[in-house]
């Protein structure tokens, strides 16, 4: 399904008023986050902003959640089960390199046990994304397969045709439901107009092809280039906790009385010493060069294998974040040197 | 730079040094840290404004400290520091991280670095620990290089937010770091790229008992951030690197610069300046004032 | 909301001391619908709850066979072994699962079973003896190679008693060079070593190898010196996990997930994986 109309920067501030009176969150890329609007003079709907340093995976898949209450007795226990509440979050101005992100991320969090935590936010999710024409020497967006221009994971797209109106392409069925009360905003437009927009944007070159990538990595497992990276890696998880796919967690008991607590659902990385330290002090990947090749072989290689496609959107959060520059897309592209 | 060059290239084909920890240019307004053990690869070190890391963290890692260790005796590890890098080196050897005699310290008159990569060098990109800073020259050195210039002016916007804090009731204080720490995601690139957070074990690792809630909502990034400056309080000498890694943008300096402005005031202590004078929190002298016991 | 991080509750039966620092559980579940339709296969894991604690990943050490209760035994480690530890008869804990593969044991019919099994290693190897007992005809000979650190850290004493009474089993004991005590009467040496010795025949046979990774380590290439093949090794990889579901992502080694994909691998799958356990 497609469909494309034009829309007024102010008529679309009408709808994201509309939809927060109406109780739904509506979310919008600040500088550090995506922020919950409370104001929507706040939206800037910018297409040439850098991508925010977080993204909202934390939306679907929140950095610290619940999953179970437990009350202690004597010697029984009570336990209380949790629920999702299925509010309606609809980000708007979402680049495309997040947009993908949850259609990736569906397949870990479905293989076999179905995580509902998870689906039920992901299903009240409406994506709103926004054509973006900023990239710097992070981005990647165009080596993974997706691009600027990308549509996939939206399920309203938006191109800025001028300064005041947006194309506005409805490009799944829960974006038609979402758009269709809406309809008086939207006007009949002359597709040309979006497709010069597109096809004129900028891109950033492809640095590597994956194929590639994904071969060098299953013969390179002993390359003595992990080590000049772990020398350098210091072990914090930021790349990990940045990234708008990686989901890597632990489960952890907090108690708050001496009779009741909580199971914690929270981040972790596996770029943490001890994130695979065995409780008899045993660790697999005891080093941080194993921890590295870990990440990369995840995103490029095992993710790829088991479920299809590549674990990255090439939005370059890691690499514009990380505290000693570590380039995951210099990495890949220079693999074979 | 071609001083610098020459220099660790000779050094490391004499065999004096093991490996040099140095900056590298990767784009015109960025560097990243390197470790050169080759003398080939030595010319790739720089050094300028873009030098922002802190690359005295790496010092206290065991896999440094390997690279040092040959059959039959240790070298020694050269490490380009910034003058301000150079106090960290300085607060490691007081806290026996490492000892003098093996640290080759090569360090350069400073007039300031930038806050961020991809930033122009001027006032306004001025780090904000550069406009403060009164040791353009280290204090400790084995070999200097560069000229000395004039450090662009600006103004100290992180002392007027800390005097803005200290002008708040406790209430207003507290919602003010609520909402700082609520963006805390636990990913610890502070305590990654901090010097002086060294602990093989850190107490936020440790399951037995659990001091520190590993979850991040308000109590566990509380937890976390209130004992990371408690931890670091006149040890920390003032790099910035915390709050230049922090992926939430949680100003966290304004936490360790607190601090340090109170080891100054009641203890006249500022860490990191002299290898001959004890650790504030290492030492007890009797007529310390103990108006900040609780 | 089907919450797949929900415990069901069980009570324990009965503790039993292994050895100083391991303890087998017997648990009933609280609900008997539960208790019913709790069905599991020899080699499958549960995730064990102390509440306040958290969970601990072991195997389900009883037989699949043997329906009334499930068993489990854990070595005293980290924080939830140590809470579960604390634990006394008639106290609640919380059990996920069945989780992971199994040894598959109808596919071994006809064949000779030679278990080893190191350590705590000798728990999900019980399993698969005790449920191999229950349908002893399937079988041929069965061998058994079970070593410990010292003669007081041998687990399963009772079980091991019994294994030994039985003419139609072949059961050798082994602790570590200096574990033995005086009037220790079995073998003394490293399991590797002690299965070199014995030799047991490798035709026709399926081998069922657990233990800490290192004892798998060196055990992997005698048995390949002894002539079985690398399809006939089954063994299980102990990495950490949190899930049990394929999530967490902490076990995933290579291309596969050990909670989902594993435990339970031959050797020959072994060697197509990193190197990472």
């Amino acid at each position: 399904m497609m469909e494309e109309k034009i829309i007024s920067r102010d008529d679309l501030l009408k709808i994201c008023k509309d939809v927060i009176e109406k109780g739904h969150t509506l979310l919008s890329p600040g500088i550090a986050e995506y922020n919950v609007v409370k104001d929507v003079s706040q939206i800037k709907l910018d297409a040439s902003a850098l991508p925010t340093k977080t993204s909202y995976k934390s939306y679907v898949f929140p950095k610290a959640e619940p999953v179970l209450y437990y009350k202690r007795s004597k010697s029984d226990v009570q336990l209380i089960d949790v629920n999702v509440d299925g509010k309606n979050i609809i980000i708007l101005g979402a680049k495309p390199c997040d947009t993908n992100s949850l259609n990736i991320m569906k397949h870990l969090f479905n293989w076999d046990y179905s995580d509902e935590f998870f689906n039920l936010r992901e299903k009240h999710f409406i994506t709103i994304g926004l054509m973006c024409s900023h990239y710097d020497e992070y981005c990647f967006c165009t080596s993974i397969g997706l691009s600027p221009v990308s549509e996939k994971g939206s399920d309203i797209f938006l191109i800025p045709l001028d300064k005041n109106n947006f194309a506005l392409r409805i490009v799944t069925e829960k974006g038609k439901e979402f758009i269709e009360p809406y309809s008086e905003f939207l006007n009949t437009v002359d597709e040309t107009l979006s497709r010069q927009v597109t096809e004129n944007v900028k891109q950033p070159e492809v640095a590597f092809d994956c194929k590639e990538v994904h071969e060098w990595l299953g013969s390179n497992f002993e390359n003595p280039k992990w080590e000049g990276i772990g020398n350098i890696c210091l072990s914090c998880a930021q790349c990990a906790f940045v990234c708008p796919v990686c989901h890597c967690f632990d489960i952890v008991d907090e108690d708050y009385s001496y009779t009741e607590g909580r199971r914690m659902k929270n981040w972790d990385g596996c770029q943490f010493g001890n994130f695979t330290l065995h409780a008899s002090g045993h660790n697999p990947r005891d080093i941080q060069s194993k921890r590295y090749r870990q990440r990369v072989n995840h995103k490029f290689r095992y993710y790829v294998d088991k479920f299809g496609e590549i674990f990255c959107t090439g939005c370059g959060r890691c690499s514009r974040g990380c505290p000693v520059s570590i380039d995951i897309k210099e990495i890949v592209s220079n693999c074979k040197d | 730079m071609k001083d610098l060059r020459e220099h660790t290239r000779e050094l490391l084909e004499k065999g004096e040094i093991a490996a040099v920890i140095g900056y590298r240019q990767v784009s015109e307004m960025r560097t990243k840290p390197v470790i050169v053990t080759d003398p080939a690869d030595a010319e790739h070190l720089v050094f300028n404004e873009y030098c922002l890391n802190n690359l005295a963290v790496y010092l206290t890692k065991a896999r440094i400290k390997a690279l040092c260790r040959t059959k039959d005796k240790t070298l020694k590890l050269a490490i380009t520091a910034k003058p301000c890098d150079v106090h960290s080196i300085v607060a490691l050897i007081q806290e026996n991280q490492i000892h003098r005699k093996d640290i080759h310290i090569i360090s350069f008159n400073c007039h300031g670095v930038v806050k961020d990569f991809g930033c122009e060098f001027n006032g306004d990109n001025l780090a904000s620990k550069c406009i403060t800073c009164e040791t353009h020259k280290p204090l400790y050195f084995d070999k200097i290089f560069g000229e000395e210039k004039e450090t662009p002016k600006a103004s100290d916007q992180a002392l007027a937010r800390i005097q803005e804090l200290e002008s708040m009731t406790h209430k207003e204080r507290f919602e003010f770091f609520k909402g700082e720490f609520d963006r805390c995601i636990k990913c610890y690139a502070c305590r990654a790229v901090c010097p002086l957070c060294y602990c093989q074990r850190c107490i936020t690792d440790k399951a037995i008992p659990r001091w520190i809630e590993s979850s991040s909502h308000q109590r566990g990034n509380f937890s976390w951030n209130i004992v990371r400056a408690f931890h670091l309080s006149a040890r920390c000498t003032g790099c910035g690197e915390c709050e230049r890694a922090c992926p939430a943008d949680i100003p966290l300096t304004l936490l360790n610069r607190r601090m340090a402005i109170e080891a100054k005031r009641s203890f006249s202590y500022v860490s990191g300046r002299s290898l001959e004078t004890p650790t504030l929190v290492g030492s007890f002298n009797e007529k310390d004032s103990d108006e900040l016991f609780m | 909301m089907n919450n797949i991080y929900m415990p069901h509750l069980a009570e324990i039966k009965e503790i039993i001391d292994e050895s100083p620092d391991t303890r087998t559980f017997r648990l009933r579940f609280k609900d008997e619908d539960t208790s019913d339709s709790f069905e599991f296969k020899a080699g499958q894991f549960a995730e064990y709850s102390a509440f306040g604690d958290g969970e601990s990943t072991f195997c389900i050490a009883s037989s699949p066979t043997r329906k009334d209760f499930i068993e489990c035994s854990f070595k005293v480690y980290g924080k939830v072994t140590q809470a579960l530890y604390r634990l006394n008869k008639g106290d609640t804990i919380g059990i996920r699962g069945p989780y992971g593969n199994w040894f598959p044991l109808e596919d071994m019919k006809g064949k000779n079973l030679l278990f080893i099994a190191g350590g705590i290693g000798i728990a999900p190897v019980r399993c698969v003896i005790d449920n191999a007992l229950d349908l002893r005809d399937d079988f041929k000979d069965i061998p058994i190679i079970c070593g410990a650190r010292s003669v007081s850290d041998i687990i399963y004493k009772q079980e091991i008693k019994e294994w030994k009474a039985r003419s139609d089993l072949k059961t050798v004991i082994t602790v570590d060079p200096g574990g033995e005590t005086k009037s220790w009467d079995g073998e003394v040496g490293f399991v590797p070593a002690v299965v070199e010795k014995t030799a047991p025949p490798s035709d026709n046979t399926a081998v069922i190898l657990c233990g800490p990774p290192v004892m798998i380590k060196f055990t992997m290439p005698v048995l390949t010196k002894l002539g079985f093949k690398d399809e006939d090794v089954y063994t299980t990889l102990e990495n950490r996990m949190k899930c049990g579901l394929g999530k967490c992502g902490r076990c995933n080694i290579g291309n596969v997930y050990v909670c989902k994909d594993g435990p339970v691998f031959t050797y020959a799958q072994i060697k197509r994986l990193p190197q990472e356990f």
